[in-house]
């Protein structure tokens, strides 16, 4: 907790003008006089630190930046911001420990995390003993439908980004044939399942709908094989990890492999160039749904001051930003009784609307998920599809889930 | 058909390789080395800086790979192992030990080399076509040298001073000190040979699959499922293991992509040892 | 006068014998009332605090079942499957049978207990490295077994939902459980410990062919050690399943079955309580230290082996390793 803050400081202490004189100063321009302190609930240290560090990372930077300028306004208060981060150490055990502390021990009511299916659906009890709203990145349904009320998805659900892009490749790419592969492991085998069946209600030839790999396998060539071998216009990567993409990728084209290669969750370029190189051009995934093409000023900033908290972009944190934007606008609009008490929070979702802060055009930002979830509980983040062009990612188009 | 073929000729020469080094610690100093995935991710990311990021020869990544897994071999015998060894009185203090070796190379790694995944440029780019098998020059590489490195080793061993003075060791150490052998010198050696070969497979294999800072345990399962084939402590029993596992992992894949291959080998395995439980080969070297 | 003496000598036996029991039932007292009297008093009202000691009360009771399985010389790594089983038999007769969770967590135990009997008979054969490979081997198996259980074990999915008991409701009630429990496998395993059985186990330690000369029937006794270390692994992982009301294949790893044995060999493997102390100890710290967690196997890693270099024989040998310095110290 206090890491964090301190790194809060000194970010802003690096930071030109006003914010940072008034730093040194010792305090921000105006006081904020309140604090309203977020957990962050991730895997935080270990092999997966990623996941969640990018979910603190994005926390901190807005924190940050609303701190430097006095604090985030509810009714008549200008409120301090507070990041306290658990982690889950990808243990469900854990998760549990650390949801009963940001909960139980610290009181608080708005949660960021977990970051996979496993942690989520873990503290799901714990959050709803304690009526707390959390912001998994997880994609199990149980945890959005009715009655579960205190989960809201933060991000683009595989299941939903199947079928736009399943859709454009037939359109632009004559893509009639498809092919699905996933780890096995809960949230890919969902990911293949889901995404079967929009390829069945597509009418895409599907070739093969359930191969799998071990989650620790490295090597893929006898995975790939007999895939390749029905030559499909498409294979899907179903679910697949940053680490094993490239693998998969290198393996499928060393193997012959000429058709279309997507993936319906985000990637890492750097990754992708080092593992596989050449290989990876043409290779499409969904892309953090902030983009150079696409984002305001005020994303720009934040982007700076992510490097700032963070050391270096991560491409995931243009999807992860909204978290904590979206509890700070909903608690305002809201009123202040939302800081405690999340039924006053729940409520104002349905209606919720504001202009897009982080992207060019502002174009309105609400709750959505009525579709997949028969109630409102998830961000309204756009979906930026990406394809691997001269070694980077190049944004194919982007649509919207409503 | 082909594929199968390929893939069990490179997984086994590379597999050939870890299992040997861990064999060889454990036959000399009759320790399960726990970290041996561990120094085989060391390696692949010593590959990694020097070919990968430092664009120096590959190489001499696989000499410094080497170099370094061999130093902290000898270390690790010296400092931790040897002492515990000689005052221990249960069997269990030095394989616990190891596990907290393999734990310490684990969480230094993730700090050093941090968590993310890691490959580098293939040395040799291209894709050779056999027989309607595929196989890319990049892994006809890790084979050919995979394949030298077992040959050097066992020559080593069998006609070197110091190979000898091993199997002296590993068959019995008070007999071999005294007949002359300097069993601390020998032992060390003996670790650093065996760390050197799970680093040497690792710098080769990260051209192939890349590598990241938590690998080593995966790495570590399969050498132990490899010496449970072969027989511990035995060379020629490594080597079976390798090509069994090898060749089960590219038909069990092929046939049942999914994590049912590990089930299936994994029940085989059980079965296996309960006919044969000192595996195939059950008596120590030579 | 040689029959005096000879009298005396059992009477001061006896007495010896009697004033240790006293002793372990004074110790077992005090155990009892820091359990469940002491650290709820502290910590009522904090569901944190209780979820964590709670945890660490069922990560100990697991241990304890490595433990007994250290005594008889075997490394086991199997613990994580036995729980995992325990937790899959609790989850799915609550689930879809109906059970009461009461009655569900004793067939949990049983069931693991049985597949502990299953499969120990055979690889009990095994010893040393083997023994400690075959078993980390089965905990990679039993994950691996869930997860292509299809619709049984509803596969990677896991099974979530798990009604909590009523009697459970709330923190407090979880943690008083878990604490109760670990204060009967301590008395399990202490009884073992003191039977004859647990001489038998320390004189396999020894040597299982020594003991075997002695006409004793070595399987039958190893297989009983595997059956209740299975046993109790079963529980375990009955219990975390009603408290974290879901289970996954995932949900106990290699890393969990290293824990297990970490535990015992950190607390000490000669002290009945050592796998309590070290499970305690371990969890405890690193969550007050939750600003270096970060640095958590790091330190684990480290403790381990400083410990294994200089404390051989567990944190609980402390004292006597200090005496000893000083008595070397005064002569």
């Amino acid at each position: 907790m206090s890491t964090s803050i301190r790194i809060g400081r000194r970010t802003v202490l690096a930071g030109a003008g006003g914010a940072a004189v008034a730093a040194t100063l010792g305090r921000p321009a105006i006081a904020a006089t309140k604090t309203f302190t977020v957990g962050v609930l991730g895997v935080l240290s270990g092999p997966d630190a990623a996941w969640g560090l990018v979910n603190k990372y994005c926390a901190t930077a807005t924190a940050n930046m609303y701190n430097a300028a006095g604090g985030f306004p509810i009714g008549d208060d200008k409120y301090h911001l507070e990041v306290v981060p658990a982690d889950t150490e990808l243990d469900p055990k854990i998760a549990v420990a650390g949801a009963e502390k940001l909960t139980q021990q610290l009181g608080l009511r708005y949660v960021i995390g977990p970051n996979t299916d496993t942690g989520a659906l873990s503290v799901a009890p714990v959050m709803n003993r304690s009526n707390t709203i959390f912001i998994p990145y997880a994609f199990s349904r149980q945890l959005y439908t009715p009655p579960a009320e205190n989960a809201i998805l933060g991000m683009i659900a595989s299941y939903e980004a199947g079928p736009i892009i399943y859709k454009y490749l037939m359109q632009k790419r004559g893509v009639k044939s498809i092919s699905f592969l996933a780890s096995n492991e809960p949230d890919a085998l969902d990911q293949q399942k889901q995404g079967v069946a929009a390829a069945r209600k597509l009418n895409l030839k599907i070739l093969s709908a359930d191969a799998t790999y071990q989650p620790s396998a490295t090597d893929f060539f006898a995975v790939l094989s007999p895939l390749v071998r029905q030559k499909p216009d498409l294979i899907v990567f179903s679910g697949v990890a940053p680490a094993t993409a490239p693998l998969l990728i290198k393996a499928a084209r060393q193997l012959g492999y000429k058709g279309q290669l997507s993936t319906e969750t985000a990637q890492n370029i750097k990754i992708l160039q080092q593992g596989a190189g050449k290989y990876a051009e043409g290779f499409i995934s969904v892309g953090g749904a902030s983009t150079p093409a696409i984002e305001s000023d005020y994303m720009t900033r934040f982007a700076k001051e992510y490097q700032k908290v963070a050391g270096e972009w991560d491409d995931e944190a243009g999807t992860k930003v909204y978290a904590l934007e979206m509890i700070l606008r909903t608690i305002a609009k809201a009123g202040p009784k939302a800081l405690t008490d999340t039924t006053a929070f729940k409520a104002e979702m349905d209606s919720f609307e504001i202009a897009n802060p982080f992207m060019k055009d502002h174009p309105p930002l609400r709750y959505v998920g009525t579709g997949y979830f028969q109630q409102k509980r998830q961000i309204g983040v756009p979906l930026v599809v990406n394809e691997v062009k001269n070694g980077s990612f190049q944004t194919l188009f982007v649509g919207f889930v409503s | 058909m082909t594929q199968i073929l390929i893939d069990g000729c490179v997984l086994s020469a590379n597999y050939a390789l870890i299992a040997l080094g861990i064999t060889l610690i454990f036959s000399i100093i009759n320790l399960l080395n726990f970290a041996h995935g561990e120094l085989f991710m060391v390696g692949a990311f010593m590959v990694y800086y020097v070919y990968g990021v430092f664009h120096l020869p590959f190489v001499a990544g696989l000499v410094v790979a080497a170099l370094v897994t061999a130093v902290i071999g000898a270390l690790f015998e010296k400092f931790f192992f040897a002492p515990v060894m000689r005052s221990s009185t249960r069997e269990e203090n030095s394989m616990l030990l190891a596990v907290g070796t393999a734990l310490l190379l684990d969480s230094v790694a993730l700090f050093a080399f941090g968590h993310e995944q890691r490959g580098v440029p293939d040395v040799i780019p291209g894709v050779m076509q056999i027989a309607g098998g595929f196989l890319p020059y990049q892994r006809l590489l890790v084979l050919v040298v995979s394949l030298v490195l077992v040959g050097v080793l066992l020559w080593f061993v069998q006609y070197t001073r110091p190979g000898r003075a091993m199997r002296a060791l590993a068959q019995d150490r008070d007999a071999a000190r005294l007949m002359g052998v300097n069993v601390e010198r020998t032992s060390m050696l003996g670790f650093a040979i065996g760390a050197a070969l799970a680093g040497l497979a690792g710098g080769l294999l990260v051209t192939v699959q890349g590598i990241s800072a938590g690998a080593g345990p995966a790495i570590s399962i399969k050498a132990f499922i490899m010496i449970m084939i072969g027989g511990a402590g035995v060379v020629g029993g490594a080597l079976l293991g390798a090509v069994v596992l090898g060749f089960a992992e590219s038909i069990g894949y092929s046939l049942l992509p999914g994590s049912e291959t590990y089930l299936l080998i994994f029940v085989a395995l059980i079965l296996f040892l309960i006919i044969r439980p000192q595996g195939i080969m059950g008596h120590p070297w030579g | 006068m040689g029959l005096t003496r000879q009298g005396s000598g059992v009477n001061a036996a006896t007495g010896g014998a009697a004033r240790m029991l006293a002793h372990t039932a004074l110790g077992f007292a005090a155990l009892a009332v820091l359990f469940l009297l002491i650290l709820p008093a502290l910590f009522a009202g904090n569901g944190y605090w209780l979820t964590v000691l709670g945890n660490a009360a069922l990560l100990a009771f697991a241990s304890l079942g490595v433990w007994l399985t250290f005594s008889i010389g075997r490394i086991n790594i199997a613990q994580g499957a036995f729980a995992l089983i325990g937790g899959y038999v609790t989850a799915i007769l609550d689930t879809r049978y109906g059970f009461s969770f009461f009655a569900s967590l004793p067939l949990a135990g049983i069931i693991a207990g049985l597949v502990g009997y299953a499969v120990g008979w055979p690889i009990l054969r095994l010893k040393g490295v083997y023994f400690a490979m075959i078993t980390l081997v089965l905990t990679e198996v039993a994950t691996y077994a869930f997860l292509n259980g299809g619709s049984f074990t509803n596969a990677a999915s896991g099974i979530t939902d798990i009604p909590r008991p009523r009697l459970l409701a709330t923190s407090l009630d979880l943690y008083l459980a878990s604490a109760v429990l670990l204060l009967i496998g301590v008395v399990i395993v202490w009884r073992f410990h003191i039977s004859p059985v647990g001489a038998v186990f320390r004189a396999m330690r020894q040597g299982e062919e020594l003991a075997a000369s002695l006409g004793i029937d070595i399987a039958r006794y190893r297989l009983l050690a595997f059956v209740v270390s299975s046993g109790m692994g079963g529980i375990a992982g009955a219990m975390f399943a009603a408290v974290q009301q879901n289970v996954f294949p995932t949900s106990y790893s290699v890393n969990d079955s290293i824990n297990f044995m970490l535990y015992c060999f950190l607390g000490g493997l000669e002290w009945v309580v050592g796998p309590v102390v070290g499970s305690f100890l371990l969890i405890v710290v690193f969550q007050l230290l939750s600003a270096i967690q970060r640095f958590q196997v790091l330190l684990y890693a480290i403790l381990m082996i400083v410990v294994m270099l200089f404390l051989p024989n567990g944190i609980l040998s402390l004292p006597r390793v200090v005496s000893g310095w000083r008595n070397r110290r005064a002569a």
